[in-house]
């Protein structure tokens, strides 16, 4: 979960694909219950033909969108019933972990991990005291992903500024930093044993999701 | 009041967001507003930050109190704002009448939506019509329509000052794409950019006392007389007209020459300036024009596009059935170029749609 | 010749003002004109009328002053509350901006506790529009839209809007109903929903009944009659809710 529009659907389909090539059975859940743009829905079709399974609403089931407010996947509420790796996406709002409640057994979960995904060039988290401040107010945080960038304005200094203040951050805060997420066409630039939590790269799927 | 964004920095963000953050920075000191998709992140933005910042909010009851309230608070002498779509924007028509009719310097965003009726919350540019002339009145405002998260930035800071300097209603037109699609955009204070904010003043409520040191204000805006009314609207009219040259904005690129000109405006006008490219690279001449005020209207710009580029042909693409088309039709008036027209209602379109139309109709 | 005596708050220029002759608005302004007066607050009310007959009050007072649309008067007076707090804002209208058209505004504004002063008059009928049915209309009442007398099987029964605004404000609003036959009276509430909102308590609302001779179409003593016989039997007169003290019934 995550700042609106820090990147967490695209870290959950990233992480997803990845599970899945090592052979894992996956489940990807949509658990936004709002936003018609840039949720797993308008992916939907594409995802599941590279065999995940996922409990989101495709376009067409979605009626109302936001209009109807409830909308949240039956499907969803029980995701956790599921065998083999559960990614939760948590989608909007100011609620943060609390849209865990939703889930069926969540709570209970000794195998749930809560990763908070932070952009640095996000106005509410553009610096450290901000990015503590955000990810206190989620409630519970096992764990952080540096997902700084600007789309295709991202630059390698950017990367190394922006999640070096959020590995501070998080250090302050007491949480593990997972990884770096960079854009794999900017492999080639960054050298990853300038930081000091592993660096992934990923493919961005999203741009492809506006509704 | 405290400097907004600081530091000029590149930020991600959604269009919504980005309203809520300029008309900070532009120094907006309340905010009326009520739940619609697709606008409610600006509402959702600026209730976040307001409190940081010292400003206000109100939700309320509906769209005409958002309206009505945003113009009592402009009369007390505060820069207040609204946002709203569809179905949102017609029951604001009655408020934004008022704000016509009593030069009170509102701005409004507009993030359109799919209609008629509630037609979609997503996507569409279907209030352009509304937006440019709707209520029982002529049309005395000023629409910008925006096309970058950038623009929209920009424009909601610049459209404040229009809107205080010139005293019409201001109203930035975005749509559902540009309201949640995120992409980078620098945001700064306005004067750190050399942009001196007009400084808003009371209508009622002022200083002094009544009989002593000053006269009440009466603020009306009904007239017992046709020909007062007549008096009325034509001062608002000449005004209006005067006011025209110094606000109107375009965007043209590649007219000089151009065999036919691709007409668009707002989000749509992206995909008319990559397709204009790609024609180009295929040895077809065509040329962009963009009208970034679609009230008023840069008519005269356009015309003289037409004049110096000899273009045999306009083609209009939009994603309305004909509302760009219409108030092109009606400005260009006398003009004998064939104008056709790309007209996808409630749908995104991309350069490949406009590059196949041109070609189908060269 | 000797002029009439007159609030200072009056606006001398816009007299003799524009109501009909037996029409109760002139009674209700000036005990509001005599209101402001005495709690010397002229300066600071920003005064706003609707559209219907209290529309003819836009430059009544020596207040600044701003008219609206129809029903709209309330979110215009929260709003300039909302941006200067200072400011003594009053809403005056009809019965059918009030509790029609404009019903959704005064109920939230009152659920809200918004402190603006709302004066309503009740006269039992759309006045300016031609004498149309409003929500206060009688049972059996004869307006133009019920040329048989309102049926209360077709239209309802009439809007009783101090017991419900009392119903959805906290104790700090103040809520009255006021008749133009008891002047003293009249003003005493209007001073007092002033005043709640001067100290900055809550929403202050008073309905005021008042006379339509010229739709009644009812001679004076006629007019008096409906006014004491039939519209203060339907609508009990006194304080609903009054921080101020103990409410007078």
């Amino acid at each position: 979960m995550g700042e609106y529009a820090s990147g967490k659907s695209e870290m959950a389909v990233n992480r997803a694909i990845e599970l899945k090539n090592k052979g894992h059975s996956v489940t990807l859940v949509d658990l936004d219950t709002v936003e018609p743009f840039y949720t797993l829905r308008p992916l939907k079709k594409k995802l599941e033909e590279k065999g995940l399974n996922l409990i989101a609403f495709s376009r067409e089931e979605s009626f109302g969108l936001g209009e109807t407010g409830a909308m949240l996947n039956p499907r969803a509420r029980w995701a956790l019933m599921h065998e083999g790796d559960i990614i939760l996406d948590i989608g909007y709002g100011v609620n943060g972990a609390r849209t865990l409640n939703l889930v069926e057994g969540a709570q209970e979960s000794k195998e749930l991990k809560v990763i908070a995904v932070v952009n640095y060039t996000r106005p509410m988290t553009n610096s450290r005291e901000k990015i503590k401040e955000y990810i206190a107010s989620l409630g519970r945080v096992d764990a952080v992903i540096a997902n700084t960038h600007l789309a295709d304005e991202t630059t390698v200094d950017l990367i190394k500024q922006g999640n070096s203040e959020i590995i501070k951050a998080a250090e302050e805060l007491g949480i593990p930093v997972d990884y770096i997420a960079v854009e794999e066409r900017l492999k080639g630039l960054i050298n990853e044993e300038n930081f000091k939590v592993p660096v992934k790269f990923i493919k961005r799927y999203m741009p492809d999701a506006i509704w | 009041m405290q400097k907004v964004v600081g530091d000029p920095r590149k930020a991600f963000i959604t269009g919504n967001e980005a309203v809520a953050w300029a008309a900070l920075a532009a120094k907006a000191e309340i905010m009326f507003g009520y739940p619609i998709t697709p606008q409610n992140e600006v509402m959702h933005y600026w209730t976040r930050l307001a409190p940081k910042y010292n400003r206000k909010f109100l939700q309320t009851e509906d769209e005409l109190s958002a309206g009505f309230t945003t113009c009592g608070a402009i009369q007390a002498g505060k820069k207040a704002f609204t946002a709203t779509a569809g179905p949102g924007n017609v029951l604001m028509q009655e408020p934004f009448g008022m704000a016509e009719a009593m030069r009170l310097p509102l701005l409004a965003v507009i993030q359109q939506r799919g209609g008629p009726s509630s037609g979609t919350v997503v996507y569409s540019q279907q209030e352009v019509t509304l937006t440019t002339f709707g209520g029982n009145g002529e049309g005395h405002r000023i629409v910008y329509s925006t096309s970058s998260h950038q623009e929209i930035f920009d424009y909601v800071i610049k459209g404040f000052n229009t809107a205080w300097k010139y005293r019409f209603p201001v109203f930035v037109l975005g749509d559902g794409y540009q309201a949640k699609m995120r992409e980078p955009l620098e945001m700064y204070d306005p004067e750190d950019r050399g942009i001196e904010m007009v400084k808003p003043y009371a209508l009622v409520g002022l200083d002094g006392r009544i009989g002593e040191t000053r006269e009440p204000q009466h603020l009306c805006n009904i007239y017992s007389l046709e020909e007062e009314l007549y008096e009325v609207v034509l001062k608002i009219a000449g005004d209006y007209d005067a006011m025209t040259p110094e606000v109107v904005e375009y965007e043209e690129k590649e007219c000089e020459d151009a065999d036919i000109i691709v007409v668009s405006h707002g989000v749509v006008s992206r995909a008319a300036d990559d397709a204009v490219k790609i024609l180009r690279s295929q040895g077809i001449k065509a040329g962009y024009f963009r009208p970034i005020t679609l009230r008023p209207f840069p008519q005269k710009q356009l015309r003289e596009a037409l004049a110096k580029s000899g273009a045999g042909k306009i083609l209009i693409a939009e994603s309305s059935y004909g509302q760009l088309e219409r108030l092109t039709k009606q400005e260009l008036y006398g003009e004998t170029v064939p104008i056709k027209s790309l007209l996808m209602p409630g749908v995104g379109i991309v350069d490949s749609d406009i590059v196949n139309k041109v070609k189908s109709i060269m | 010749m000797v002029a009439p005596a007159m609030p200072k708050s009056w606006y001398v220029p816009s007299k003799p003002h524009k109501f009909c002759p037996g029409c109760g608005h002139g009674i209700t302004l000036k005990a509001l004109g005599e209101a402001i007066d005495e709690l010397d607050i002229q300066n600071k009310v920003v005064f706003g009328c609707d559209i219907g007959c209290s529309l003819l009050a836009w430059n009544f007072f020596a207040c600044d002053s701003t008219q609206t649309h129809h029903g709209r008067t309330t979110p215009v007076m929260v709003g300039i509350k909302r941006a200067r707090p200072e400011l003594i804002c009053v809403g005056y209208m009809g019965d059918g901006g009030g509790y029609s058209i404009g019903s959704q505004h005064l109920l939230n504004s009152a659920v809200r506790n918004e402190k603006i002063t709302v004066i309503l008059i009740n006269n039992t009928n759309y006045g300016m529009t031609g004498g149309q049915m409003a929500p206060t209309t009688l049972p059996g009442q004869i307006t133009e839209t019920t040329p048989y007398g309102r049926d209360v099987e077709v239209t309802g029964y009439p809007t009783k809007g101090p017991e419900f605004i009392a119903e959805i404000t906290p104790e700090n609003a103040y809520v009255a109903r006021a008749t133009v036959s008891k002047y003293k009276q009249l003003k005493r509430f209007i001073k007092n929903a002033l005043r709640n909102q001067e100290q900055g308590n809550g929403f202050s609302f008073v309905e005021v009944l008042s006379t339509c001779p010229t739709n009644w179409r009812t001679s004076a003593e006629q007019t008096w009659h409906f006014l004491e016989d039939k519209m203060e039997k339907y609508f009990p007169i006194g304080e609903l809710k009054n921080p101020l003290g103990k409410g007078e019934k």
